[in-house]
């Protein structure tokens, strides 16, 4: 009777074990920050804070380019310099230039064009090096919180996607963003594959670079492939053990120790027949007035018919660009967001 | 005796193993992490009269979000006196945080790529207390959407903010703080476009900046084919997208944004389609003085020789 009693107690564990671990989710996203943010209220100026309290880190008015009078902390731990005073008397003080700038660098792909956005608007280009190292930096900022953005575009105009990071400017200050990696370009050669064939999977990235591809389908595939070095890749999968219907691949790039995040996911359809697709691909989804950017103009597009019922010419547009909800909401302009390139 | 105390054990080890197995089970099956969407204020006991910020911050808990919307609701025994959204991690707004009725501010924007924080600032709002009782400032009607080409909504949690308005406030509360700014808003590039599906196909001019501490205000335009005329011309207030006054795209369009301090940065763009010499009046005035000018010298030296 003991012995029953205990098997089925540890039965009924086991299943609640078992119940528990196949109901874990998994986090989808492959976004790695670094940033460690700390409690704001707490009294120590952490990672992330200007000041916390009556904490400033050392910092005055002095240091933040006035003249004088009392630096405070505002409530969100930034600086509160409306006690601060500049302007001199009269007596003949030069203040030294202030020079306020951020430096970005990073691996883009061999001589590719750099471009980076600030608060969603185009602020600056380059050219990466025929090693796709690039630097670039800004000058004349304000202080404040700035969102910075930045992708590449490839050989053959194929854009990636946009590698954001969050960034607070201090005046006077010089901020360095190094180790930026950005994600490679990918396309591949058919928009339908006929099962068992193979369809060609490539795009640029890193010269000599590790590149993993994935194949997302009711289980995913992987495989690996080193780019040229000219950065360019190319990953030949057969498409046998996938089943009909859509699927989607995308890759990201291995280059001493450090990886790039994920590139853009495309899809392809698996079906009875070869279609070749359209190359090179260009920007379809968010780009409302066809000039291959999406940027303000097609928001303002967008925004034009927000909440207002759709004409009919304008809604073949919103199928091909958008949802195709024959809406504009929040969710088309999301999409437009994720295609941003300003 | 020995013999139900090795028995005794044997139960308790059971129970105790069976307990962490549970335990362990709850514990790897891991916690469900959502957005949050905050009402924080550094004032949680306020004086009638006084002015108190609450600010609207978004902490993405390790997601990506690209777009946000919704609707702050504050009782009557406050009063919304100002907005400030300098700073904002809201790139472009959709609705512009604003007063819709009487104790509502809508808003929706979208942050091209996404923002990945824990201390994302929408906006604030600045309230003044009334009159004395308790009260609750909420969000409603709140959406965040994952950076995913998707448009995927986020799983959102919501924490409003409880206040008590006392006639006396007990300590000395924080107000307000007030923004001292000297900055210029940040330089802008505007744009000239034109699109069948919107005003009928009418060039339309699209301009958007930031001011990093009070906020834009508003913004300005005037349109002038004359370079050295344009202090004739008068400023009107506008929102982007703006219909151009001149379709034939021959004027300099000039654009100021202003910010809440009234420090403004103009930008200005050129003529896609500059005038000829021939279609400027003033050069046909030259022209013609010059004319009447030589005929009287002309005249004039005739007239002497005579």
């Amino acid at each position: 009777m003991k012995n029953t009693l205990q098997n089925f107690l540890y039965s009924l564990l086991f299943v609640i074990l078992f119940v528990s671990i196949s109901g874990l989710s998994y986090a989808t996203s492959v976004n790695i920050s670094a940033d460690v943010q700390g409690l704001c209220g707490n009294g120590n100026v952490d990672s992330g804070e200007q000041c916390d309290g009556s904490n400033l880190g050392g910092a005055t008015c002095v240091s933040q380019g006035y003249t004088g009078g009392t630096l405070s902390c505002n409530s969100n731990c930034t600086f509160n310099t409306s006690a601060c005073t500049s302007g001199g008397g009269g007596g003949g003080y030069i203040a030294p230039a202030v020079i306020t700038q951020v430096i970005f660098t990073g691996r883009a792909y061999p001589l590719s064009k750099v471009v980076v956005l600030k608060d969603g608007q185009i602020a600056v280009s380059t050219i990466a090096g025929p090693d796709a190292r690039f630097e670039v930096s800004l000058t004349e900022l304000a202080t404040g919180n700035y969102i910075f953005a930045v992708y590449g575009e490839d050989s053959q105009s194929r854009r990636s996607s946009l590698f954001t990071f969050p960034i607070y400017i201090t005046s006077g200050a010089t901020t360095k963003v190094s180790g930026i990696f950005i994600a490679p370009t990918i396309a591949v050669d058919k928009s339908e594959v006929k099962r068992g064939d193979n369809i060609a999977i490539f795009g640029q990235s890193v010269p000599n670079g590790e590149i993993t591809v994935v194949i997302s389908s009711e289980e995913e595939f992987f495989g690996k492939t080193a780019a040229d070095p000219n950065g360019a890749y190319l990953y030949n999968f057969d498409t046998t053990p996938l089943d009909m219907g859509q699927h989607f691949t995308k890759s990201k790039a291995a280059r001493d120790g450090a990886i790039s995040s994920f590139s853009k996911a495309i899809s392809f359809a698996v079906g009875t027949k070869n279609i070749a697709a359209e190359l090179p691909k260009v920007v379809v989804k968010g780009d409302m007035n066809n000039d291959r950017r999406v940027n303000l103009v097609d928001f303002s597009i967008a925004a034009y018919w927000y909440k207002r019922p759709l004409s009919t010419a304008f809604k073949v547009i919103e199928t091909e660009r958008l949802n195709g909800d024959a809406k504009i909401d929040l969710i088309d302009f999301s999409i437009m967001a994720f295609y941003w390139t300003g | 005796m020995a013999d139900k105390n090795s028995k005794r054990k044997k139960i308790i080890l059971h129970f105790a193993l069976s307990f962490c197995i549970l335990i362990f089970a709850f514990c790897i099956k891991g916690v469900v992490y959502a957005a949050e969407l905050n009402l924080t204020s550094q004032a949680q006991e306020i004086n009638v009269d006084q002015q108190f910020q609450v600010d609207v911050i978004l902490n993405t808990e390790g997601e990506q979000i690209n777009a946000v919307e919704g609707k702050i609701v504050f009782p009557d025994i406050v009063e919304l006196k100002e907005i400030r959204d300098g700073n904002s991690i809201v790139n472009f707004w959709i609705e512009k945080p604003q007063l819709t009725s009487l104790h509502e501010i809508v808003f929706s924007g979208i942050t091209p790529g996404g923002y990945l924080g824990k201390k994302g600032l929408l906006f604030s709002a600045v309230f003044q207390a009334k009159k004395k009782g308790g009260g609750l400032i909420e969000i409603q009607n709140a959406k965040t959407l994952l950076n995913d080409g998707k448009g995927t909504e986020a799983k959102l949690e919501i924490f409003n903010f409880q206040f008590s308005i006392f006639k006396e406030a007990p300590a000395i509360q924080p107000s307000a703080p007030e923004i001292r700014d000297l900055e210029l808003p940040e330089d802008f590039k505007p744009e000239i476009a034109s699109d069948p599906n919107v005003f009928d196909g009418k060039y339309f001019l699209v301009f958007a900046t930031q001011d990093k501490s009070s906020g834009i205000s508003h913004y300005e335009i005037k349109e002038s084919r004359q370079k050295f005329l344009k202090i004739l011309k008068k400023w009107v207030i506008a929102e982007s997208p703006y219909v151009l006054k001149d379709q034939r795209l021959k004027s300099y369009v000039y654009i100021k944004a202003v910010d809440k301090a009234g420090n403004e940065r103009i930008a200005v763009v050129e003529p896609r389609y500059p005038m000829r010499w021939y279609e400027n009046w003033w050069i046909w005035i030259i022209i013609i003085l010059v004319i009447i000018f030589s005929f009287i010298a002309i005249k004039g030296n005739l007239w002497k020789k005579q």
